[in-house]
């Protein structure tokens, strides 16, 4: 077991590694971010004067050099823009992300379980058809018109909601209601296919010739098995959500990290984006190596593998 | 009847206790802002935050920043209203010596920052001295010293006349050594430190910033004009759509940049004021056209893309007309600006100036790269040359590649092209020609270069003399607009929405400086409920 | 009668014909509704020329724009589902669109899946070194936020419809990668491809003949899913700014593009491009779901 644990863990620094690497040098090919810092009527030497204070005169190799061995440190650089450590840009911003992210996981799942536990119960009639519907809207809207939508509904129109913001917890419904849809799809495609093997096994049968009700069978037997592999989704979809909303974050002028990204993009604010990137890698990885662990610990198979 | 003995002690005593009341009210500290400011206001940005322009020591030379320090810092002079430049605020006194070598300022008295300390002459000349934004370098090149005459007054010394001292210092959106900030403060916290939490002489105080999100500020009670409304808060709103949601829905009291396909909505919301705010221009730029082989070579046929552009039609759809078809591509809002008639739109003449220069068919563009995310009008554009018989493509890109691509010069636009470009520059004309039109500018590096247009500017730069600059500034513009060198096309409006709360009979009450798009002097904006 | 059995147990003989005979089966039973619209939109893509009234990237000459569809007010039957900001026809642009949107979606498809399949068969296959730096790239391009990604590829190539192919390629091979290779993992070991190691067959011919033909299967269903994402990524790319240049005419761009009208009451200019990637990316969902219960159940969990 610890050989395999030692294993993965190696595997996580590899990759993190490349991760730097390949954003470290997508971010420089993108462009000069010195020319965004100033603008209309800067001169040549202020571009420079500019381009010397953040280190950017110097080649990539001791850019990339100096930057991982600040990294090693726990030092991801300063934002161009916002003139504050990285790290505690991120963590500012991490609770808001955090807070979308559950609500949106327990939106995916509070539409995406129950859409699953039908169409697996009533497999192949009407019902399974409109509860594949309902989840697989989430998929087939882009966000940002959902979004878009929600506002006009439920905030301009009824008056029920307010726009954008963070706040109590009438702010997170319409972007976690967007943000959690798409993935509601994957949630209810996992939990169908989990109930009907369940359902269809020799234990089922079993229980239900001891003369159990059928909504006992289901809400004891297949429910129970069929939520591991659900709730591992729904961890892993959580990081991703944390880390990556850029575009609901943008409509609903959510202080998140998506956004903390999305602009740190088109500002070219090099250190911000690295930062970003990295400490979602390391979340997403991190994540990853849990749930590879945990599952290796269930299934002594998965401890011999590669 | 009382004896006049009496009446003249009624008298003394009246006398008296006049001037004990007079002498007591006088003593009372003075807070006309403390006593009514009350109310909240916020405002929707269009974009995000850059923690640079919480700190005028840095400012970026664009017209953005100043929307922000406006209302933490306040400046010695400053553009206000309809004055370009000069308007007195936390200066009582300026003057620019009669040889232009000198310029003379005293402050008021009684100025404070927001942590209590006093406005002093060191701070005044550590700010000049210590300020690395926007032409800082000119400022250091040309000044000799900075003395300190009296406990009020500051004189800077340059080298040389300086004319252009007094716009380049007092126009918010220029430049900022103007705007005073604390040293003892400054040097305590960093230049970084400064950003997260700013402390100056302006309104509003600082209360909350989190950064990119939201900055939220309370009147200053030691501010020396009373200020109306106690806590402003500007958030960051990148998407139109719930700019305009939260405008209705009365969670902005101020909403900037309204799209053009909202502003007819926005103009109908019970209780909203639209404020059209004549903002940057756009005009049309032939990269290469020194070039004899390209079409743009010859000044009919640049004349002959001025007259296929339908001017009123692109401000009517982009702006639902707000706009203004110009004349000039430099705007009015700027020293030795001329006015130069509207260009007419004739699409005979258009087609008879290309078919003499040789075009009988016209002729293709390779690409018309509009001002990112302006693409519309790139759109609307390449529609109205197609009238004409010149057939193009758009070409889109994101903001940070086409700033990269100007910045490489002509080799990044090869072939025929056009540029549907927009500025927004303050202060004087010459910031626009030097950025926008002279061999090595910052946004025409290469692609323009017209020597003799070029060396009448370095005479004007080096000119003491205003009526021989104002002439050579009128020459010069002239000849850009009489060659079609570059061809202005319109003005556009900067649509911001003011919600039903605000107090405004009319949008100049909120948006009353003529020299920026945004809603300052900040103190000055009412709700109705004062 | 050697047809593919939908169990994978079973060496592939004579894959041609087999093949051929499966995809006849599969489309009688096929189900209905995904397949009609996904075959009605291919035809109005192909035939998009003789379809559309107008040309998609000019105004209609003499049209106001924002003019609404023809059965409300101001509207009129010239077009019928009316004009957008710059004065273009709704419909054109719709019909057309599906040309932009079915090209990028299933030539993204492709160069995902292609680069996808190709590194998990390496992967898997080969092993050793190779199978170690590939999945923990993988790892690493699964740790970027894609659409991230896909913005700063975008941003350095510049936009045309072939470089967001592309770049939806990129972003989007990851998911092919890992499942692929755990395929190939347990294909290696079954007798079928150990004889051909055993007959000398190269490592080529082994990939070529046993294990490309076993995992097209579940390539194709991954397709099938991934298809839609594709579809919508490029309506994201386009409200970051970065999708298919104007004035091209694609569904996601002409709903990005008319965002602000869904405040101002214009909801034709959001709700006709909505509804059609609603179709297309609903359709191959159900077609892609249908597909992966018939032809493999290994991956009935994806």
């Amino acid at each position: 077991m610890s050989a395999f644990i030692i294993r993965r863990v190696l595997y996580s620094v590899v990759t993190l590694f490349i991760l730097s690497g390949t954003i470290f040098l997508v971010v420089r090919f993108t462009g000069d971010p010195v020319a965004l810092m100033a603008e209309a009527s800067a001169r040549p030497e202020d571009l420079e004067r500019v381009r010397h204070q953040w280190g950017l005169d110097r080649s990539w190799p001791v850019q990339y050099v100096t930057f991982m061995q600040n990294a090693l440190r726990g030092e991801l650089g300063k934002s161009f823009n916002y003139r504050l450590p990285v790290s505690e840009l991120y963590f500012q911003r991490l609770p808001n992300s955090l807070l979308l992210g559950l609500a949106a996981t327990l939106i995916s799942l509070l539409i995406g379980i129950p859409a699953g536990i039908v169409s697996a119960v009533k497999v192949n009639t009407a019902w399974d058809h409109v509860a594949k519907g309902v989840a697989l809207l989430g998929l087939s809207i882009p966000g940002f018109w959902l979004g878009l939508v929600l506002i006009l509904v439920f905030s301009v129109g009824l008056r029920w909601l307010p726009t954008s913001g963070a706040g109590d917890w009438r702010h997170v419904v319409m972007p976690a209601l967007a943000l959690g849809w798409y993935f509601a799809a994957s949630m209810l495609r996992l939990t169908r296919s989990s109930m009907l093997e369940v359902l269809g096994s020799e234990y089922i049968k079993l229980a239900r010739l001891k003369g159990l009700p059928d909504f006992v069978v289901i809400a004891m037997h297949a429910f129970k098995n069929a939520l591991i592999p659900v709730f591992t989704l729904a961890g892993v979809n959580l990081v991703v959500m944390v880390n990556a909303a850029v575009i609901i974050e943008v409509i609903f002028a959510w202080p998140g990290i998506g956004r903390l990204l999305y602009e740190g993009i088109f500002q070219r604010d090099f250190p911000l984006v690295q930062g970003v990137v990295i400490m979602a890698g390391f979340m997403i990885v991190g994540v990853n190596l849990f749930v590879d662990i945990v599952y290796a610990f269930i299934d002594p198979r998965i401890r011999l593998s590669r | 009847m009382r004896s006049p003995r009496f009446a003249a002690h009624i008298f003394k005593m009246a006398i008296l206790g006049l001037l004990l009341l007079v002498a007591a009210v006088s003593l009372l500290p003075f807070s006309p802002a403390g006593a009514a400011a009350k109310g909240k206001l916020t405002l929707a940005w269009h974009a995000g935050f850059a923690s640079r322009w919480l700190d005028p020591q840095e400012h970026d030379g664009t017209a953005t920043p100043d929307n922000f320090f406006t209302a933490i810092h306040d400046a010695l002079i400053k553009n206000q209203g309809t004055e370009l430049y000069n308007h007195l605020a936390l200066a009582e006194h300026f003057a620019m010596a009669p040889d232009a070598k000198s310029a003379t300022i005293t402050l008021r008295k009684g100025l404070k920052f927001h942590n209590g300390d006093p406005v002093t002459p060191q701070d005044v000349k550590f700010t000049y001295e210590n300020y690395r934004g926007a032409k800082a370098d000119v400022f250091k090149k040309r000044t000799e010293r900075v003395e300190i005459v009296n406990d009020r007054t500051v004189r800077f010394v340059f080298k040389e006349p300086f004319l252009d001292f007094p716009i380049l210092f007092g126009t918010a959106n220029v430049a900022g050594p103007a705007w005073v900030v604390p040293e003892k403060y400054y040097k305590q916290v960093g230049a970084d430190g400064f950003k997260q939490k700013p402390i100056g002489a302006g309104p509003y105080k600082l209360v909350n910033h989190e950064p990119g999100v939201k900055i939220e500020l309370e009147a200053f009670d030691g501010y020396y004009r009373p200020v109306n409304v106690k806590q402003l808060v500007m958030v960051s709103v990148p998407e139109a759509a719930t700019r305009v949601a939260m405008l209705e829905r009365g969670e902005a009291d101020l909403v900037y940049f309204v799209p053009g396909e909202l502003i007819n909505k926005v103009s109908k919301l019970p209780g909203v004021v639209v404020a059209p705010v004549l903002s940057g221009s756009f005009f049309v730029e032939f990269p290469g056209f020194q070039d004899p082989k390209n079409p743009f070579h010859d000044k009919r046929v640049r004349e002959a893309v001025s007259l296929a552009i339908d001017r009123r039609a692109m401000n009517q759809a982009e702006t639902a007309g707000m706009g203004k078809p110009t004349g000039n591509w430099i705007n009015d809002d700027v020293q030795y600006a001329i006015d130069w008639p509207e260009f007419p739109r004739n699409v005979e003449k258009a087609k008879q100036l290309l078919r003499e220069a040789g075009y009988p068919n016209g002729f293709d563009v390779d690409w018309v790269t509009p001002l990112p995310t302006f693409y519309s009008r790139g759109e609307r554009l390449v529609a109205q040359l197609r009238e004409v018989g010149i057939r193009s493509k758009l070409q889109t890109m994101e903001r940070g590649i086409f700033l990269q691509r100007l910045q490489g010069g002509l080799k990044e636009f090869p072939g025929t092209q056009i540029i549907f470009h927009g500025a927004r520059i303050g202060g004087s004309w010459s910031f626009w020609y030097e950025g926008h039109f002279k061999c090595g500018g910052f946004n025409s590096r290469d692609r323009v270069c017209v020597k003799d247009l070029d060396g009448k500017f370095d005479q004007y730069e080096r000119s003491v003399n205003p009526a021989e600059r104002k002439k050579l500034a009128e020459e010069i513009q002239r000849g850009i607009l009489e060659n079609y060198y570059i061809v202005p096309v319109f003005r556009h409006a900067f649509v911001n929405g003011i919600g039903p709360r605000v107090a405004a009979a009319k949008w100049q009450d909120v948006f009353p400086t003529i020299t920026t798009g945004y809603a300052y002097p900040w103190e000055d904006i009412k709700l109705k409920d004062q | 009668m050697a047809t593919i059995p939908a169990d994978s147990r079973f060496p592939s003989r004579r894959a041609t014909s087999g093949a051929l005979r499966a995809i006849v089966k599969l489309t009688r039973e096929a189900p209905l509704a995904p397949v009609a619209i996904l075959g009605g939109l291919i035809l109005v893509a192909l035939l998009a020329d003789l379809l559309a009234p107008y040309d998609p990237t000019l105004p209609v000459k003499d049209a106001p724009i924002f003019s609404p569809p023809f059965w409300m007010d101001g509207g009129s039957l010239g077009t019928p589902l009316g004009t957008d900001f710059q004065g273009r026809d709704i419909l054109s642009r719709l019909i057309y669109g599906a040309r932009v949107s079915l090209i990028v979606g299933l030539m993204g498809t492709l160069v995902a899946g292609g680069i996808g399949t190709a590194l998990g068969i390496l992967s898997g296959y080969v092993g050793g070194w190779v199978d170690q730096i590939i999945m923990r790239v993988t790892d690493a391009w699964l740790a970027l936020p894609a659409i991230v990604f896909a913005i700063f590829l975008a941003a350095m190539v510049g936009p045309s419809m072939w470089n967001i192919i592309v770049i939806l390629g990129l972003v989007y091979w990851t998911r092919y990668a890992r499942v692929i290779r755990g395929e190939v993992l347990s294909l290696r070991e079954r007798d079928f491809v150990k004889l051909a190691e055993i007959a000398g067959a190269s490592k080529l011919r082994v990939i070529r003949k046993h294990i490309l033909p076993n995992v097209l299967n579940t390539a194709t269903v991954l397709a099938s899913l991934t298809v839609g994402v594709v579809i919508i990524a490029e309506a994201s790319l386009s409200f970051l700014g970065v999708g298919v240049p104007p004035p091209q005419p694609a569904w996601g761009l002409m709903l990005s593009e008319a965002r602000p009208t869904l405040m101002a009451g214009q909801w034709w200019l959001t709700v006709f491009p909505g509804v059609c990637i609603l179709l297309i990316v609903l359709a191959t969902q159900l077609f892609g779901d249908w597909l992966r219960v018939r032809l493999d159940p290994q991956t009935r969990n994806l």
